[in-house]
């Protein structure tokens, strides 16, 4: 992990090596520049070296010829021997310019050298003459040497002239160097700061943002941090907390969401139990009259008109008692067939009525009259149009895990938009002889009893009729809660 | 504006970034251009020419000639020399060259004790080879090798001839030398006085002069005044012609005098041009400057030994004042 720390270190190391580059390019450079400087200096006390010994030649034979003693011909020879290492010394100050000069130069100081000899020479001959003649050539000698020594500095100058004024150039130049060397340098820091400082801030800034978001409610946004450092790791666990934070609400919501479905089935249930109650004047005075009805006219002999008076009862108080729970599939086609005596008695032959029933399924759980509606609602729209009728088949099957409850008509069928309105669970205006519950509200208590959405279908086409299919689960999601609800 | 500061911002790092590097390129990347040490073996023989009146035409003409035969016979030659005729200056420049033991000395003669001594002595003591260039210094006075120039004599003869051509069977002649008399001014005398010999009426009245200007002025002042009826002046050194001119002119119209000289000085070739000159001599410089290598490294080679004592003469034309016009 590139930790902030290694990245202080590596920002510090670049400067310091930037640094030491510098210093070492100056060293270099100054130890180079010294060099030169020291030759060229060296070059000057050479030449200087020769005209000094030269005089201390001459000065020595001088004193040599006025005490010709062993003290000054030692100090002669030595002064002979300086003169001659200087001549040496002169072999290098050669070059392409003063090759012919030096040439001379150096013969010149031989010659000094043979004519100091001859003149000493003479002088142990006692030619005394002759050693004067000879010490006064060899100053001459030793002059012109000095002379030389001028000529030679001028030609020196005349030829390194380019040479100094480039050193001289040279070191404007530097100067101009340090200074753009400095502005860059300070340009390139300020610019490498802050992208390291922004390096560490960044990812902070972002942290610090997807917190101040997170504590104003907002989960759903990710936090992301694509350094590479403590402040990512940071951002990663700060990721974490909030996904498990949104989970957790999640579920909450989900509870909530749940609470709310038994709310409003609660409130459905209500509404059907205050429109069954509307459509009721008094219920009671209504079956003891049905059935006062029902004995007088078995008496008098009319036993049809009885039985249809019993159904009527029964219905009625089925009606009253059994909207607010759940009953079994065995009670909802008992009911059934009960209404289905008295829509027989009205339409006489044009109503048929098919079942087909499977025994075994008849214990499975349903909520109260929703079977009733939907044969209503084929009655209405598929018998009673009719000249001739029509045949309503009603089939309970056994499918596994659910059990089918189809009811069939060959009606003129239902349009399109219909069945999407009933299967939306918008309210459908019923025609006015129903019993009272629409289509939809039976749709949308079917679905929250047993919490899903597929537990009905609805089939039509133009000719075939509507086949209405109920595909009841044999378990349900709500049934301990219903359980608990009926308790109550 | 993020996009135009970072741009603004890569711009000027560039910038910076190159003239840094530029800078430093020039820094760091100058050549030390030091004089490279003598390339090559060094010449067989270093010679020396060594004028008393260096950077005159005439001498300039010499040093050429003597630089372009050293560099066919690659041997190095250095030229020295004094200005102005100073003979002290000329004679120390001889004695350098001689303890600077050259190995071969081209001198302008110059017939003086210290010359004699020079080359004589001094340089034969240390076995040095001296040709006199120019003008001449007579071998048992100098021990030179040979002499490289003009036959002074002859030049004498052409001008005395141009003379007699030009005034006439008879007429007066002032003969305006140098009073140091050196041995090339003899020479010329001579040949004047040679063919003038053979013209019984032609007068010659000799002048002396020291080479200083007023003293020269003054002795054709005084020439003049004895004799009033001066036809011709000879300038017999080149040097005095100029002054001498001059002095002519102050006086009387230089036109109807016939002036002659040499070309061995810087004003005579303009006095020539100007006209106030009928003639001079025209000697052949730079062939002296040439021959007088050759003939060194000749001898210096072993090839022609020895010189030819008399001298090894270059051409001489009489240079009249219609034909530089």
């Amino acid at each position: 992990m590139n930790t902030i720390q290694k990245k202080i270190w590596t920002l510090v190391a670049v400067v310091l090596f930037i640094m030491v580059a510098i210093w070492i390019a100056l060293t270099y450079y100054n130890q180079k520049t010294q060099d030169q400087y020291n030759g060229i200096l060296q070059r000057y006390l050479r030449m200087n070296e020769v005209t000094n010994a030269s005089q201390q030649t001459i000065a020595s034979l001088n004193n040599y010829l006025l005490s010709p003693n062993e003290i000054n011909l030692t100090q002669l020879d030595r002064s002979k021997r300086q003169l001659r290492s200087a001549r040496v010394g002169v072999l290098d100050l050669r070059n392409g310019e003063n090759d012919l000069t030096v040439t001379s130069y150096m013969n010149l100081i031989d010659s000094l050298i043979e004519t100091t000899d001859r003149s000493v020479m003479f002088q142990s001959e006692k030619e005394s003459e002759d050693s004067t003649k000879a010490f006064a050539e060899a100053t001459r000698i030793s002059k012109y040497i000095s002379e030389m020594t001028l000529t030679l500095l001028d030609t020196e100058l005349k030829t390194y002239d380019r040479f100094y004024r480039n050193i001289i150039e040279q070191s404007t130049d530097l100067k101009k160097f340090g200074i753009w060397m400095l502005l860059s340098i300070t340009l390139l820091l300020l610019l490498s700061t802050y992208w390291f400082s922004l390096s560490i801030t960044r990812p902070v800034l972002k942290l610090t943002q997807a917190a101040r978001e997170l504590s104003r409610g907002r989960f759903d946004l990710q936090v992301e941090v694509s350094s590479n450092d403590e402040i990512a790791f940071l951002a990663k666990m700060f990721e974490r907390m909030r996904v498990n934070i949104n989970n957790l609400i999640l579920e909450i919501q989900q509870k909530a969401q749940l609470e709310h479905e038994l709310q409003q089935s609660k409130l459905l249930l209500q509404e059907s139990q205050l429109r069954s109650l509307q459509s009721q004047i008094n219920p009671h005075f209504l079956f003891n009259t049905l059935d006062t009805l029902s004995k007088k006219a078995y008496l008098e002999g009319a036993e049809e008109t009885s039985d249809l008076l019993a159904n009527v009862a029964g219905l009625l108080r089925y009606n009253l008692k059994r909207l607010d729970r759940s009953v079994t599939l065995y009670e909802e086609v008992k009911v059934l067939r009960q209404y289905m005596e008295i829509q027989r008695t009205r339409f006489t032959d044009r109503l048929r009525f098919e079942t087909e029933i499977d025994e075994t399924c008849l214990g499975a759980k349903i909520p109260g009259l929703t079977l009733q509606p939907i044969i209503e609602n084929a009655v209405i729209h598929a018998v009673e149009p009719e000249e001739d009728g029509g045949t309503i088949v009603f089939r309970i099957r056994d499918e596994g895990e659910r059990v089918a409850v189809e009811i069939a008509d060959d009606g003129p069928g239902m349009p399109e938009h219909k069945i999407r309105q009933i299967l939306e669970e918008h309210a459908v205006d019923t025609e006015g002889h129903s019993t009272g519950i629409g289509f939809s509200n039976v749709v949308r208590r079917l679905r929250l009893f047993y919490g899903r959405e597929d537990v009905i279908d609805i089939g039509s086409g133009a000719e075939r009729g509507t086949k209405v299919i109920l595909r009841l689960p044999k378990t349900r999601r709500l049934e301990l809660e219903d359980e608990a609800a009926d308790r109550r | 504006m993020r996009k135009t500061v970072s741009l603004v911002l890569g711009v000027v790092c560039v910038v910076l970034l190159s003239f840094t590097l530029i800078s430093a390129d020039k820094v760091f990347r100058t050549s030390w251009e030091l004089p490279s040490p003598p390339v090559g073996k060094p010449p067989q023989y270093r010679l020396v020419l060594i004028t008393q009146e260096q950077d005159t035409p005439f001498w300039v003409k010499v040093a050429a000639g003597a630089r372009t035969a050293a560099a066919q016979n690659g041997v190095a030659i250095e030229v020295w020399g004094s200005y102005g005729k100073d003979q002290e200056d000329f004679l120390k420049k001889i004695e350098i060259a001689i303890a600077a033991k050259v190995d071969g000395i081209i001198a302008q003669g110059l017939d003086t004790e210290g010359f004699k001594y020079m080359t004589k002595i001094q340089a034969a003591s240390y076995g040095i080879p001296i040709i006199t260039v120019g003008s001449d210094v007579p071998m048992v006075d100098s021990l030179r090798r040979t002499y490289v120039g003009s036959d002074q004599f002859l030049a004498g003869q052409m001008i005395a001839r141009e003379l007699a051509a030009d005034m006439g069977q008879s007429g007066t002649v002032i003969l305006l030398g140098d009073d140091s008399e050196e041995y090339y001014q003899q020479q010329r005398l001579g040949g004047i006085r040679n063919i003038l010999a053979a013209f019984p009426r032609i007068k010659t009245e000799y002048v002396k002069t020291p080479v200083a200007r007023e003293r020269i002025i003054a002795a054709t002042q005084d020439a003049m005044n004895r004799l009033p009826d001066v036809n011709a002046f000879v300038a017999v050194n080149a040097n005095i012609a100029d002054a001498m001119v001059q002095e002519i002119g102050r006086r009387s119209r230089v036109e109807p005098f016939h002036i002659y000289s040499f070309d061995d000085s810087p004003d005579t070739l303009s006095l020539l041009k100007q006209g106030k000159l009928d003639g001079m001599i025209e000697q052949s410089p730079e062939e002296m400057g040439r021959l007088s290598v050759d003939l060194m490294v000749r001898w210096l080679n072993g090839e022609t030994v020895p010189l030819n004592k008399d001298g090894y003469l270059t051409d001489i034309r009489m240079l009249k004042a219609e034909d530089v016009r």
